[in-house]
């Protein structure tokens, strides 16, 4: 029995301190949090801690009270960054795929040079990726000037503090998030099926919607999910780009811990953004399992 | 035919589109104009003298307020933070790779599962749960909480990348050890240690540049007054657009490309 319990006290020893550690500093605050959207905000930022659900009240609509009232605008934010969101990852699938592509025909040294080259920029400040952008959509930025000498427009146009400008930034700063997971799928497409669907008449269009598209459908679904979920809590970006003019729903959590200091109504406002990641990752679930069941 | 070509087109544009902000943002570092960073005129240094504190145009005059003791305080707290925080990760992140991989357990599913949530949670729920935990269990929002705080993303990061490594090798060659009489620590000092050496590496390297980069979790964590260098820089941004900025996001640029060079000259070599 002796080496049986020296394996269960070395991995023990693996797994103590590491589970503990993240119990407590991490699935610890979480419960918290959730248990906070259901407390009573207090006069002055504090808490009571007595049951209330007119923090979900405020948002979905059945808080009537004088200092609790519903108000469609929080809805209205939520549903603008579900829409910003969901653009975010249109325009980054319409950025990578073609790229992705091309990537996968390559040579293999090549290829490993193309990917890292794809993958670097992650690993460059955020804050300073978006900081090229201020510099390029500012009134006087780069873009403007382009557009001015060309005599595009006279103008300069307001591309910052616009929902472009953060969709642009969003899909900027996600790139690796779509683009990897769909080369990884897209490397993987079987070059004889794709003969073969030509030399059986199919024309371009219907080898990509017949073979190509649903054979990369999980490298979409992964990409669109993993630059969904960074892009719908987001407020960095809106915030460096979008400035007061496009309020997305991290904004909104934002200015309830820091300025208006109503933690609860806060604690809520996650709590429907993780219910909306959880969704989301439950209908992937469904979609790329449905399809695995299918081939 | 003509499709291939295009989508070269199409891929070259996308690298445009990838490298040319930042590679502005290197150029306009040394452009001369003090007052529209986006017109050229001339090469200077004068951005780089600033931020490390030298004499310049700017700072003679009567206006100009000198901010390099924050900057310098900031960038000292991001490395403290990011070398405590890559050091306890990459230690807690390898201990749980390990557990998972080589020892069959009945969690070890769970694990591998739940250890994705903290990649995957997004940022800003992550950063106020944090918060909310923090002040109500009465612990003051320091460097120490930063610390803690950041932890708990980045042991998942390293423990994905320990775990791809464990699962290229092979565990029979720790049986082996064993069977030849290794004792167990001699096993995993001799076997197992060296063969994950390179992945436990990568995790740390990992976790070091996203800790270094931590915006969102930092900001909620932080505690009035302390700034680690995301958090300085975006200040600087909402305050107004100043020509330092660049200079300092390309010395930002120059240190992680130099870190994830080191990353990729060792991971060569070890093949």
């Amino acid at each position: 029995m002796k080496p049986m319990r020296r394996r269960t006290l070395s991995l023990l020893g693996l797994l103590g301190l590491p589970t503990a550690f993240l119990l407590f500093f991490f699935f610890c605050p979480l419960i918290i949090m959730a248990v906070y959207s259901f407390l009573t905000p207090g006069l002055y930022g504090g808490v009571e801690w007595t049951f209330f659900d007119l923090n979900y009240g405020r948002i979905l609509g059945w808080a009537d009270t004088k200092y609790e009232r519903f108000d469609p605008v929080y809805l209205e934010i939520f549903l603008r960054s579900l829409r910003l969101a969901a653009l975010t990852v249109l325009t980054s699938l319409i950025v990578s795929y073609p790229t992705a592509f091309w990537i996968s025909r390559m040579t293999p040294a090549r290829r490993t040079f193309a990917i890292f080259l794809v993958t670097l920029p992650f690993f460059v400040s955020l804050i300073v990726r978006l900081f090229a952008w201020v510099l390029i959509l500012r009134p006087t930025g780069f873009l403007n000037q382009g557009l001015m000498g060309i005599g595009a427009t006279s103008e300069p146009i307001e591309f910052l503090y616009t929902d472009f400008a953060v969709i642009v930034g969003m899909t900027y700063v996600f790139i690796p998030f779509m683009f990897l997971p769909l080369y990884a799928s897209i490397e993987k497409l079987d070059v004889d099926q794709l003969e073969a669907s030509s030399d059986l008449g199919a024309t371009r269009f219907q080898t990509f919607r017949k073979v190509i598209l649903p054979a990369t459908l999980p490298g979409i679904v992964g990409g669109s999910v993993l630059t969904f979920i960074p892009a719908l809590g987001n407020f960095i970006v809106p915030s460096v780009l979008g400035g007061a003019k496009v309020v997305m729903i991290g904004n909104l959590i934002e200015q309830q811990f820091l300025s208006a200091r109503n933690w609860p109504f806060g604690s809520a406002l996650a709590m429907m953004v993780m219910a909306a990641v959880l969704l989301l990752l439950l209908l992937q679930l469904r979609l790329v399992k449905g399809r695995g069941e299918a081939l | 035919m003509r499709l291939s070509r295009l989508l070269t087109v199409y891929g070259i544009a996308f690298f445009v589109f990838v490298y040319a902000p930042i590679l502005l943002v290197v150029l306009f570092s040394f452009n001369a104009n003090p007052v529209n960073m986006m017109i050229w005129d001339g090469f200077t240094l004068d951005w780089y003298r600033l931020i490390f504190g030298m004499e310049t145009e700017v700072t003679k005059s009567s206006t100009y307020v000198d901010s390099t003791p924050q900057l310098y305080a900031a960038v000292r707290t991001s490395l403290i933070v990011a070398l405590s925080t890559t050091a306890i990760s990459t230690l807690f992140g390898t201990a749980l790779a390990l557990a998972v991989a080589r020892y069959r357990f009945r969690l070890a599913g769970l694990y591998r599962a739940l250890l994705l949530v903290p990649m995957i949670m997004p940022d800003i729920v992550l950063g106020i749960a944090l918060l909310i935990f923090f002040i109500t269990i009465g612990m003051n929002l320091s460097v120490l909480t930063i610390i803690v705080g950041q932890c708990t993303f980045l042991i998942s990061y390293v423990f994905v990348t320990v775990s791809a490594r464990l699962a290229q090798l092979d565990s029979s060659i720790e049986e082996a050890s064993a069977d030849l009489g290794a004792s167990p620590l001699q096993t995993f000092r001799k076997v197992t240690l060296p063969t994950i050496a390179p992945g436990v590496f990568g995790g740390a390297l990992l976790a070091f540049i996203i800790s270094m980069d931590d915006l969102v979790i930092t900001y909620f964590i932080a505690g009035a007054g302390r700034t680690t260098l995301p958090i300085h820089i975006w200040g600087m941004l909402r305050r107004g657009i100043k020509p330092e900025i660049n200079a300092i996001a390309t010395l930002m640029l120059l240190f992680t490309i130099a870190v994830a060079s080191i990353g990729l000259y060792i991971r060569s070599r070890r093949k």
